[in-house]
């Protein structure tokens, strides 16, 4: 039976390299993907192409690209990335160039575009279309219209399907989803289609990219594991092997650091999902509720059993907005009564902001060591502590009101109790807030281009 | 009735969908599995959670590997980013539900 081993590179920008390129390098895989995108960096993305119509793309690339190469061109390892962001033909561009300087002639970039809407919302709007907010319900754009940064779908492996069928041996995207990266290179090498006799076996490749797609966070990084997991420092990213009926085995290079059981996966199964039955992807929705796990060896989990369901009419399309600006202080107090130091600065934070008549959305005011995590979850200490710090932040409409916050908790250094530990002024952060919404697949029609490396 | 906290039954891990927080819990055994079927119910969690959860909650079941998703809807200050929250992606969510008590048997 036809199996393909596919591996993951990347669950995020800055993300680490070394082990991406020793499964180029030992994996004995065919292909290897790479996510670099979240929700908030297309908006920062986009951002950088308004400056700089050149850049706009994950920088990264570049050395990525460098440490893997020259092995990949040699093996026939294809990298299929995401990391084009806001401009994929731009860093398709770059790809070219690069792999002309290390002497690859011959190689093919295939770019995919067509996720990015950014200039076509008026368009749009002036056909119907409504972009109803998925979280907040609200029917129209109207109220952010003016501030809108990116506007990007969350698009599937169409496209690169279609490159790869073009003979492409580097794969670049714009905001192609992650599970995408993996769907894509399945599909072609196993010749399945959006049709009904397929959808399981898809349903089956939504799920293994779903579970590699975050790298480390399968083989004991992020992980209830971290007790046992060995040598974090060196830690190998996941491996699939897929089989054409559809069954996988994850795995990892032996004597790499981290660990594979029953647990990481299903860790990494029950991720971000929502409802199970129902994991919507651009490529299909599976459900997790049928399949099987088997611990097959050390390190290794093998995966039945998997189902899909038809891909859904609509795709994600989001949309970033300029949001005014956070602005953020901390303190720290030490041992003897940390926290009753710290709860007495946050009175006077509190009083300091009123007299300065702070013009805050909202303020929030956290006690290091005891709640800034868990918040009202979090249970009184029972113990004397060591040190407490305070944390101020307030979301603001102007950068003005922003900057009050952090003059009013930088006076704590001199207005806190004895021993009060000021560290280094936070920045002020701009704010891009996310407008969620569906858009029908028709309207985001996407495409490959192929550039030769000559 | 003895009571125990979840921790004492389940692995969690949690992450985020804009302002959605999604916990999974995974419960350590079959046993464990049919005790947190019982006694994690929207509810319950909402109340656990007392005012960080604005929205709905949602409790999925997934029989086959005895987890549960949990899903909590506006609960993460508007979402990853806006949110005031330090953990802007509640990846310690599913660690604050480990802390809910529960009856067993």
């Amino acid at each position: 039976m036809k199996k393909v081993r596919i591996g993951s590179g990347s669950a995020y920008w800055g993300d680490l390299l070394d082990p991406a390129v020793e499964l180029v390098k030992k994996g004995n895989i065919k292909y290897i993907g790479f996510d670099h995108l979240a929700e908030l960096t297309m908006a920062i993305l986009q951002r950088i192409k308004t400056k700089d119509p050149t850049k706009g793309y994950i920088p990264d690339i570049i050395p990525w690209m460098k440490a893997i190469l020259p092995d990949c061109a040699e093996k026939g390892i294809i990298p299929v990335s995401n990391a084009g962001g806001a401009n994929p033909e731009a860093a398709g561009d770059e790809v070219v160039k690069l792999a002309k300087e290390m002497g690859l002639t011959g190689v093919k970039v295939g770019v995919v575009v067509g996720d990015d809407v950014f200039g076509k919302l008026d368009e749009m709007r002036a056909k119907g279309i409504k972009f109803k907010n998925l979280d907040t319900g609200e029917e129209d754009i109207d109220r952010i219209k003016d501030r809108i940064v990116a506007a990007n779908a969350y698009v599937g492996a169409d496209s690169i399907v279609d490159a790869l069928k073009e003979g492409a041996n580097v794969i670049v995207t714009g905001r192609a989803s992650d599970n995408a990266l993996y769907v894509g290179p399945l599909m072609h090498e196993f010749g399945w289609e959006f049709k009904e006799k397929y959808y399981d076996l898809i349903g089956a490749a939504i799920t293994v990219g779903h579970i590699i797609e975050c790298a480390e966070c399968c083989t004991g990084g992020m992980s209830n594991m971290w007790k046992i997991a060995p040598r974090l420092w060196d830690i190998g990213f996941p491996i699939a092997e897929v089989s054409e009926n559809g069954e996988a085995v994850i795995s990892k290079i032996p004597g790499s650091g981290g660990v594979i059981n029953e647990w990481t996966i299903k860790e990494h199964l029950i991720y971000e999902i929502h409802d199970p039955s129902n994991y919507l992807m651009p490529d299909g929705i599976a459900d997790f509720t049928a399949l099987k796990l088997e611990e097959t060896g050390k390190d290794q989990v093998k995966v039945t059993n998997m189902r899909g369901k038809q891909r859904p009419s609509d795709l994600k399309l989001c949309i970033g907005y300029r949001d005014g600006y956070i602005g953020e202080g901390q303190v720290f107090f030490p041992w003897p009564d940390a926290f009753e130091k710290a709860k007495k600065a946050e009175e006077t934070v509190r009083e300091r902001l009123k007299k300065v008549k702070l013009d805050a959305d909202e303020i929030r005011i956290d006690f290091i060591g005891v709640n800034t995590l868990h918040g009202e979850v979090a249970p009184e200490p029972t113990c004397e502590l060591n040190e407490v710090g305070l944390r101020v932040v307030a979301k603001t409409k102007t950068k003005a009101e922003a900057d009050k916050v952090r003059r009013e908790v930088t006076h704590l250094w001199t207005l806190g109790a004895v021993g009060s530990s000021f560290g280094v002024p936070l920045p002020i952060r701009p704010v891009v807030s996310l407008w969620p919404t569906l858009i029908p697949r028709e309207e985001i029609p996407t495409r490959a281009i192929i550039k030769e490396v000559k | 009735m003895k009571k125990v906290r979840l921790k004492d039954l389940a692995y969690a891990r949690s992450g985020d969908k804009g302002d959605v927080s999604d916990i999974g819990l995974m419960a350590f055994n079959k046993e464990n599995y049919e005790i947190i079927r019982r006694e994690v119910t929207p509810e319950r969690v909402k109340k656990h959670f007392k005012g960080m959860v604005k929205g709905d909650v949602k409790v999925y079941e997934m029989p086959n590997i005895e987890c549960l998703e949990v899903v909590l809807y506006n609960a993460l200050g508007g979402g990853a980013t806006r949110t005031l929250r330090l953990d802007q992606t509640g990846k310690s969510m599913g660690q604050a539900l480990l802390w809910m008590e529960v009856e067993v048997d």
